[in-house]
């Protein structure tokens, strides 16, 4: 029978810029880890994580399965994947704002039909208008959201938003803020459950200087 | 060989097949824990596999409703098939029953059938097995449903960490119904941000803090009874001794040296909007949810007509099986012979006499 309190606890990461602050943050907190060369597993120096690599919109579906059960994620990425995860830690970092942006000049028009709006973010534009009571047709987009009014596939686009430079370079401009995004450190409900302790001990030594001072 | 239709090469979302050595296996498990049960004085009952919504429309909320599946019958009224054997057997219960036949003890094994996702598929909630004790109030009757699945799980050989907890605790603290809903959804996800501030409109700084604090709990109870003396103030007297029973409910259980490790965990707060008391989960490593979930609600079956006090448990016994590999059910002799013999007259006894001794004979 394994032992899992010497296990080391699991956590998904996603490619990119976010993984380069929780290195930074967790090598300010002891716990720092690097991956060798295009390895995509790691170990913290003192063993307490077995850390891993995913694609940002794979990691809820990690978490979820249980593969890894703690994560690091975006509320507009848990928005999407729609999973049940506890919420442990808000990052200080990483934060941006989900919004609805259309031509310079633009309102927001919805008294005579529905809104058609282009979206990665399809759950979230559905549900969030939904709540307002107003429709919506929403046109799923992979990237390159800012094309849509600019072509003239749809006269919205929701996307996220954190300088607004590649907005105004397209002529366009944020219409309303919708939500705060922020950063979170996630878990699988049951993987909490079980290795409590040793979460709540790691929470506990995060101290995030943008949050916790 | 021709190319299969895709209908022909999948199952429906929220249904399975299982097969010859699982499916064994499988039986083997039911079979042994049905007759744990019925060792305990459980009797069997069977449910339909639809009923009418409108029966259980109130009852149903957040994810129980959105997996079900609705159908319509010949004369146009709403059906849903099966998808938690505890609301239909309330139903059941709440019609059959009398005061003179209290109390009741039954247990069900049986398929439900939710709704999963195509991308999800790790759940397993194919086959629910489980008890439920009508009439029995308080400790006897939570006592004995804890002990009984502290056997069942037992029965698994598998490590467990029960989680035990109290709905009836926050509805004593938390009065309004519009902040507990809120509450009930930050707690869901252990937002503790999103805790702070809705316990702050409602409560002082002191109280608050307090409360994040006491609803994040997990621990055992002389922890718990350290959290309390900090709290004395904070929790209305009615509270207090709820907590004060949970703490009195772990200390029977662990005098009767449970397999399992029990935790005393104030998150645990049932996610029917039907539970009155007690609420627990058992966790399983190597599980992604709860395998067992269960509790007490008291007044349930008065929503179909008659008042009883009830707790139980339901476990979904396919997730477990996935683990028992690890365990002693791996030990499934399936290594038949061939009876041997010159004449059919031969073969057939030959077989019938190896059967008698316990072995596994084909023709």
């Amino acid at each position: 029978m394994k032992n899992i309190e010497k296990e080391p606890l699991t956590l998904a990461l996603p490619k990119g810029r976010l993984t380069e602050q929780v290195k930074e943050l967790f090598e300010e907190n002891g716990m720092g880890f690097s991956f060798e060369n295009r390895k995509l597993v790691a170990h913290d120096k003192q063993g307490l994580l077995k850390i891993y690599l995913v694609k940002n919109s794979d990691l809820p579906t990690y978490i979820n399965h249980g593969i890894a059960g703690l994560g690091v994620c975006g509320d507009d990425v848990l928005f999407e994947a729609g999973y049940p995860f506890y919420k442990l830690k808000t990052f200080s970092f990483g934060g941006t704002a989900m919004c609805i942006a259309g031509h310079k000049g633009d309102v927001l028009e919805y008294t005579d039909k529905e809104l058609k709006i282009a979206s990665k973010f399809t759950n979230f534009t559905r549900d969030y208008f939904s709540k307002m009571g107003i429709p919506v047709e929403v046109i799923k987009l992979n990237g390159s959201v800012e094309l849509a009014p600019v072509l003239g596939l749809t006269r919205y686009i929701v996307d996220l938003v954190e300088t607004g430079n590649t907005l105004k370079a397209n002529n366009l401009e944020v219409i309303e803020k919708l939500a705060d995004i922020n950063v979170h450190l996630i878990a699988n409900p049951a993987y909490y459950k079980i290795h409590y302790k040793r979460i709540n001990e790691m929470v506990d030594r995060i101290k995030d200087g943008g949050k916790d001072e | 060989m021709p190319l299969k239709s895709e209908k022909i090469l999948n199952l429906p979302q929220g249904t399975e097949v299982i097969h010859l050595e699982e499916a064994l296996q499988h039986r083997t498990l039911t079979r042994t824990l049905n007759d744990l049960y019925t060792s305990w004085g459980y009797l069997p009952v069977k449910t339909p596999v639809f009923d009418f919504y409108d029966n259980y429309r109130q009852l149903l909320t957040g994810k129980g409703k959105d997996n079900i599946y609705r159908l319509m019958d010949r004369d146009g009224d709403l059906l849903m098939l099966r998808s938690d054997i505890t609301l239909f057997l309330a139903r059941q219960m709440g019609l059959l029953l009398g005061e003179t036949e209290l109390p009741t003890r039954v247990c069900y094994s049986d398929i439900i059938l939710r709704h999963q996702h195509r991308e999800d598929i790790s759940k397993n909630e194919f086959f629910q097995t489980g008890v439920e004790l009508i009439g029995s109030d308080g400790l006897e009757g939570d006592m004995e449903i804890l002990l009984l699945l502290n056997k069942t799980m037992s029965k698994l050989e598998l490590p467990y960490y029960l989680h035990l907890g109290s709905r009836n605790l926050f509805n004593l603290i938390i009065e309004e119904k519009n902040r507990s809903i809120k509450l009930i959804e930050a707690l869901s996800e252990r937002d503790i941000e999103s805790l702070r501030s809705e316990f702050s409109v409602l409560f002082t700084p002191e109280k608050s803090a307090f409360l994040c604090t006491f609803f994040q709990f997990i621990g055992n109870a002389t922890e718990m009874k350290t959290l309390l003396t900090r709290g004395k103030d904070f929790l209305p007297v009615e509270a207090l001794k709820e907590a004060e029973y949970l703490i009195k409910l772990s200390e029977e259980l662990n005098s009767t040296g449970i397999k399992g490790e029990l935790r005393l965990d104030l998150s645990e707060i049932g996610s029917q909007p039907y539970h009155t008391g007690i609420v627990f989960q058992a966790y399983m490593d190597g599980l992604d949810s709860a395998v067992a979930f269960g509790g007490r609600y008291n007044d349930l079956l008065a929503h179909f007509g008659f008042d009883a006090p009830s707790v139980g448990f339901s476990i979904l016994l396919r997730k477990v099986e996935a683990l028992l590999k690890k365990s002693s059910f791996e030990e499934l002799e399936l290594k038949p012979v061939k009876a041997e013999g010159c004449s059919w007259k031969e073969r057939f006894e030959n077989a019938e006499k190896l059967r008698k001794e316990g072995r596994i004979v084909t023709l």
